[in-house]
């Protein structure tokens, strides 16, 4: 991702581009329609505007055995739940665009038994999820950093929760 | 009290009335006297002529007989006549026949003073003398002539017993006249004088309460001293209102917390109240005037007066602060305000000025500075926590990923590093707030800039907003690094808080002169956003303490604690602000100069 401010100063913080080890974050997703319950794999969106963290997580969530992909926006989010049909979706909050809540709302819309996991390093993250919640909808919320083992055992527990 | 003068209203009166009486009397004599000579004159002529007639009757006989001795017979008759010196008569032919001189001895003829063809009656006036000729007619032949000649002693005699008569009159006459005119004048001159009595002693005294003393008369005397006094009366009554007006100023004065003063339209200064003496220590000799310089410190004299002679110059109000020494030696700081008291023609007369003590406020102030400090830093911590939140989770993740595939450890080790450099970074960044040195250091604006910008990364890519920077060549100043990254901080957050998702920050450093006139040479800095803007009734009011428009997260001092760091650095701190609906921006413009100056 690209702002305005990483422009001017890209000798303070160095860009991170889409590291070239990553698999296309594309997956081929033709046949997933049709899954049987036997062979579900569970289904996971991470998204993060600093790609780094979303593919990292994604990584890892594979070698839990997930089926994850990583994006680095609410919109796309949004567009990929709509054919993909995610079981969970693992966003940031804070973001340029939609923020968390707002994807994580519009996602349900979509795909109403997915589950929203936000992760947040910020406190006014409290007030969004407040008001969230005023709204009817409540998400479970990981601080950052998040340890891998954490977010493993709070997704693996929210798919048991979903089964 | 009698007035004493050099050309009073009395002598002059006198004299007045003297030259009229003596000039009526000399014109009254003038005429008498010249009446008088004329019927003297005429009766002369006439007596003489008769005299001449009767010798003439009585020569007839002598003539014809040739009897000269009878004929001076009769002529010795005019002996009686003491004016007539001579008289003759004359045959026909204008020969001499017979004679008579007043003068005894005297016998020469005298001859005819007219030729044989003016032989008529005549008479006239020579060398100061009369003289008569008239022919002796008998049955209307002519027989003889007869030529008498007269002094005129008698009417110098005249001339000079009337003069005399005349001098007694108009020195009687004259010392009447200054007799009544003395008794006179009192009725006119009297009250005159009292009046001036009175004026002379209310304008020596100052005591409206005097009145001028009513003569009864109902003359332009009598009505100018009852305008007078009706005027006395008029001035007592604002003279008391006056009186009560100032004895309330005064009170007023003195019962407020703060030092007065007035001051002369050029700076002296004619009054203090209570309260300025009893701090100063000083007495009305000491302070009135320009003693008043000697309670200043003496390294800001010459900036007060600098601020003084502008406010002079312009006629603006004055608005300074600085210490002023208290009785016992120390030092307090006092706001000092004063107002341009103008008269009718908007010339300024007079300034009338106050000090207000603002020790405990700039104490207090100062504590809330500290304070305020200390509440920027948890906030900057908050933020500084989350930069670095980002990069700390990518390493927690990849090394847990370097753990579980061997075969790709050098990839995820390589990238923890990068992301390990970025934490270093926005520690170094971090440090930079607290590392604050006692003295001023050099620093480069642009980098500090560049420095406080990371910090606010997020929040700048959060909401979308671009910014660009436009960095001069050789911004370097020297300064307190601390602080001025402070101040960056407090500008760049206020700028994101009033920008709206995709709006735009630029960031512009450049050399530059200071706008206050001192022409001093540093850097300027400006923050522009096509945020909100301000509005006009808030863009005096953002740099007072706890002034915020953003009651929910704001405490309202952030401006407020900017501003006092940039003075701190001798700098300034100015905002312009557009609210036009289809163009509405902020400007913050920092200036720093080359060095401060630190007391």
């Amino acid at each position: 991702m690209m702002t305005g401010w990483q422009t001017a100063n890209t000798q303070i913080i160095p860009f991170f581009g889409k590291p070239e080890w990553i698999p296309g974050n594309s997956p081929d997703y033709a046949d997933k329609s049709e899954r049987t319950d036997a062979n579900k794999k569970l289904r996971v969106i991470v998204i993060d505007d600093e790609t780094l963290i979303a593919e990292t997580v994604v990584e890892i969530l594979k070698e839990e055995g997930f089926e994850a992909t990583a994006v680095s926006n609410g919109a796309s989010a949004i567009e990929l739940a709509k054919t993909w049909h995610p079981d969970i979706v693992l966003s940031d909050v804070i973001m340029p665009g939609l923020n968390g809540i707002e994807t994580g709302t519009k996602i349900l819309e979509v795909s109403p038994n997915c589950r929203i996991i936000l992760f947040s390093g910020q406190a006014a993250t409290v007030d969004l999820l407040e008001k969230a919640r005023l709204q009817g909808r409540s998400f479970d919320i990981l601080a950052k950093p998040i340890k891998p083992q954490q977010l493993i055992s709070a997704i693996r527990g929210t798919t048991g929760y979903l089964s | 009290m009698m007035i004493q003068l050099r050309d009073s209203l009395s002598k002059k009166l006198t004299a007045m009335n003297m030259l009229v009486s003596g000039v009526a009397l000399l014109l009254a004599s003038a005429a008498f006297f010249a009446y008088d000579l004329i019927t003297f004159r005429t009766n002369l002529i006439s007596n003489t002529s008769v005299q001449a007639q009767i010798i003439g009757s009585n020569a007839v006989s002598p003539l014809i007989f040739n009897d000269p001795q009878s004929a001076e017979k009769t002529l010795s008759a005019l002996r009686a006549s003491q004016h007539i010196v001579y008289a003759g008569i004359y045959d026909a032919r204008g020969h001499f026949f017979a004679g008579y001189w007043r003068q005894p001895g005297a016998w020469l003829p005298v001859l005819l003073p007219i030729g044989p063809d003016q032989r008529t009656d005549r008479h006239w006036f020579e060398n100061g003398q009369f003289a008569l000729v008239q022919n002796i007619v008998v049955d209307g032949k002519p027989v003889g002539i007869v030529y008498i000649r007269s002094d005129l002693g008698a009417i110098y005699d005249r001339l000079r017993s009337y003069g005399i008569i005349l001098l007694v009159i108009v020195g009687a006459s004259l010392i009447a006249a200054l007799l009544i005119s003395r008794v006179s004048q009192r009725t006119v001159t009297r009250p005159i004088l009292n009046l001036a009595d009175t004026a002379l002693q209310v304008s020596r005294d100052k005591d409206f309460r005097v009145r001028a003393p009513i003569s009864g008369d109902q003359d332009e005397v009598a009505l100018l001293v009852d305008a007078f006094n009706g005027m006395l009366v008029e001035i007592q009554k604002r003279d008391s209102a006056l009186q009560e007006s100032e004895r309330q100023f005064r009170t007023l004065a003195n019962s407020i917390p703060q030092l007065a003063w007035m001051a002369e339209s050029d700076g002296r200064r004619l009054w203090f109240n209570q309260r300025w003496y009893e701090y100063t220590g000083t007495t009305p000799e000491e302070a009135v005037g320009w003693g008043w310089q000697a309670v200043h410190d003496p390294e800001m004299l010459p900036a007060v007066l600098a601020r003084w002679r502008t406010s002079f110059a312009t006629g603006e109000p004055f608005e300074m602060t600085y210490p002023l020494r208290a009785a016992d030696g120390t030092y307090r700081h006092f706001l000092t305000m004063a107002m341009p008291v103008r008269d009718a023609s908007g010339k300024v007369v007079r300034w009338f000025g106050t000090n207000t003590d603002v020790t405990e406020q700039r104490r207090s102030e100062e504590a809330l500075r500290q304070t305020e400090k200390l509440a920027a830093t948890g906030r900057l911590a908050a933020s500084i926590a989350h930069e670095i939140n980002n990069p700390l989770e990518a390493v927690t993740n990849l090394v847990y990923l370097a753990r579980r595939q061997p075969p790709n450890v050098e990839k995820y080790l390589k990238l923890a590093d990068q992301e390990l450099d970025r934490i270093a970074q926005i520690t170094k960044n971090t440090l930079g707030f607290y590392r604050d040195s006692v003295s001023p250091t050099e620093i480069d604006v642009s980098e500090v800039l560049q420095e406080v910008l990371a910090l606010y990364g997020r929040k700048l890519s959060f909401k979308n907003i671009t910014l660009r920077p436009n960095y001069g060549a050789d911004t370097k100043v020297l300064g307190y690094p601390g602080e001025v990254r402070q101040i960056f901080a407090n500008l760049i957050s206020n700028a994101i808080e009033a920008l709206s998702a995709g709006g735009c920050l630029t960031i512009k450093t450049a050399r530059g002169r200071a706008w206050d006139g001192s022409d001093r040479s540093g850097v300027r800095i400006t923050f522009t956003d096509n945020g909100s803007g301000i509005a006009p009734e808030h863009r005096k009011k953002i740099f007072e303490p706890f002034f915020t428009t953003k009651k929910d997260v704001g405490t309202g001092l952030g401006l407020w604690l900017t501003l006092g760091l940039v003075e701190k650095h001798q700098g300034s701190l100015r905002v312009r602000s557009s609210v036009r609906t289809d163009k509405t921006w902020t400007v913050f413009s920092v200036f720093l100069p080359e060095s401060p100056k630190r007391n």
